[in-house]
């Protein structure tokens, strides 16, 4: 549509084939944007909710239930700390759930749908090559994936924080959806997982099994880097007679022994940054070979049309 | 192409053919989610790993047998979300999208008995799959009451250890039908339907404890509950402490009323889907 216009006011065609390729993937994809659009701003409304009122009631009544002892007739707000624990659960699977999106729209609108439709081929054998097709369309998605995904991990940390030490119901910091949705290891996955689409799309060229493939190989990705996530950090360890614990608030990764020799490994709060950020560099290094892989089966595949 | 005859018995051939990554798809699930918790009941539940004598509430590694049994759990529970996403998608959607739908209504088929035959079959399947998959986990969920935390009121039990869980995919399947009929596109369908149908289960979850009237026991002083009950609410008043509360025995009223409402559900959106289907293809494009 704008195709047919844009010549006109813009007299150097190469010039203004640049930005246009852009604005069309924006414009092609108008509803995937905006229901990201809504899913980023309702759950910043949510997430800001859970760091302000909610976890200020659920914190009082932690501090008034606690208070009670063991006195039978407590008075406490039950349904602040039932309403900061529901609606972070929401919000935590919300979050969690953008990489798998991420990978289903890619996989299936972003690349399959264009390659079973053809029109990818049709766009080649316009002005853009190949190449700039798949780079733009990646790069385009990567920014608004990055923006949105670093915003709502940021606000869920900062929902999380604002529990933490107060409400004894709030969740661990090792806790498999808060550690995700916490941190850089949020919008790796995501990368990730659009790279998976991509791939897939490339791979498949049908909308639906691209999807579905994308999806899986996203879960496939972050199930590994979830089972790693313990082992990329030293753990710090103890052991002795008896039955030592691991420090209140740190995470477990083994135990075992008899009464006689007992060992407890784990990782301290302290851990969760270094552990956010190996996991972030693992997973963006994922990222980077899928994202070649995604340039090979391109080459291969209008090298294979070229030579037709 | 290849089956297209004239007689009846052609139909189910074709939409077993068309689908049949479909069918291997929820196959290979239901086993493998079975198998899975079979090893879970057999095997993990007997490693000594899973009780030690630290362990007791405090650590959760990933691997112990309450934490398995809850993932296998949401599997299953959640498996309606794939089938609306199928139904919507590939079933519906895609042969709508592409005309194929169309094509097959030039050819001999009524559009009724097409929609009647993609219907019947993944009913089938999913009737089948979700019943063996609910008897799975009773049993599954019945052996090892020792080392899970939770009871029958855990929302994924509640809704895995009884018809509710076909319901569900069911409902999901002609919710589907729906969407891609109304949307006439693949992907809108398949993402609207998905989404619809977890928040369907997401409210119907919320609001379960008050869908059979529950108990209520009130006193002068404070009082305990006995185990095994679900605690709707509870608080005091100007003649002392109260509670509601639902006992085991009402799982089974609950567990009926909800699968009811979803029943319900399902067949109010095959009936809309029939009925959107003759509306479009009586009418003149």
């Amino acid at each position: 549509m704008t195709a047919l216009s844009a010549p006109a006011p813009a007299p150097a065609p190469a010039a203004t084939a640049r930005p246009h390729l852009t604005r069309w993937v924006l414009r092609l994809h108008r509803p995937a944007l905006y229901v990201w659009t809504a899913l980023v701003l309702l759950s910043t409304v949510l997430l800001l909710l859970l760091h302000g009122p909610f976890a200020d009631a659920a914190a009082e009544g932690w501090r008034r239930f606690d208070s009670c002892g063991f006195n039978t007739v407590c008075r406490y707000d039950q349904s602040a700390i039932l309403r900061y624990k529901d609606w972070y659960n929401y919000a935590t699977l919300a979050v969690a759930a953008v990489p798998f999106l991420t990978a289903a729209w890619a996989g299936g609108a972003l690349f399959g749908k264009e390659l079973e439709s053809g029109t990818a081929q049709l766009s080649w054998a316009q002005s853009s090559t190949p190449v700039r097709w798949l780079s733009v369309r990646l790069a385009t998605a990567a920014v608004l994936v990055t923006a949105g995904t670093g915003l709502l991990a940021w606000l869920h940390h900062l929902a999380w924080a604002a529990g933490r030490g107060r409400i004894d119901s709030a969740k661990d910091w090792y806790d498999m959806g808060t550690f995700l949705t916490g941190g850089p290891t949020l919008g790796a996955l995501s990368l990730a997982g659009l790279a998976a689409g991509a791939l897939a799309g490339l791979l498949w060229r049908r909308t639906l099994p691209a999807l579905a493939f994308g999806t899986l190989l996203t879960g496939v990705i972050g199930g590994t880097a979830q089972l790693l996530l313990p082992h990329l950090w030293p753990t710090l360890g103890r052991s002795g007679h008896g039955y030592p614990t691991s420090p209140a608030g740190s995470w477990t990764v083994s135990q075992g022994g008899n009464t006689a020799l007992y060992h407890v490994t784990y990782h301290p709060y302290s851990h969760y940054w270094p552990l956010q950020l190996t996991a972030t560099a693992l997973l963006l290094t994922v990222t980077a070979v899928l994202t070649l892989a995604c340039f090979v089966v391109l080459r291969r595949l209008t090298g294979r049309a070229a030579a037709r | 192409m290849s089956a297209l005859p004239p007689a009846g018995g052609g139909l189910p051939r074709t939409v077993l053919r068309l689908h049949r990554a479909a069918l291997l798809t929820w196959t290979v699930f239901v086993v493998g989610v079975s198998g899975w918790l079979a090893w879970l009941t057999k095997v993990t539940a007997y490693d000594p790993g899973s009780k030690g004598p630290s362990c007791y509430d405090v650590c959760v590694d990933g691997f112990s047998y309450p934490v398995q049994l809850s993932w296998a759990g949401d599997l299953i529970d959640y498996g309606f979300v794939g089938v609306a996403a199928f139904a919507g998608g590939a079933l519906i959607g895609r042969e709508l999208e592409s005309g194929t739908a169309r094509l097959a209504w030039t050819q001999g088929v009524t559009p009724v008995r097409w929609l009647a035959a993609k219907l019947a079959l993944p009913a089938l399947a999913v009737t089948v799959g979700g019943t063996v998959l609910s008897l799975v986990f009773r049993w599954a969920f019945a052996a090892h009451p020792d080392l899970s935390w939770e009871n029958w009121t855990w929302a994924i039990a509640f809704t895995a250890r009884g018809p509710l869980l076909v319901a569900y995919a069911l409902c999901a399947l002609a919710v589907g039908t729906l969407t891609a009929l109304w949307l006439g596109r693949a992907l809108a369908a398949l993402g609207t339907a998905a989404g619809a149908m977890w928040l369907f289960s997401a409210v119907l979850t919320y609001y379960r404890p008050y869908l059979w009237p529950a108990l209520t026991r009130t006193g002068p002083h404070a009082f305990d509950l006995p185990d095994g009950t679900w605690l709707v609410s509870e608080g005091s008043n100007s003649h002392g402490r109260f509670a509601t509360y639902h006992p085991a025995s009402h799982y089974w009223p609950l567990h009926l009323t909800e699968t009811a409402i979803v029943l319900t559900v399902a067949v109010l959106a095959t009936l809309l889907s029939f009925r959107l289907l003759k509306h479009r293809t009586e009418s003149p494009a």
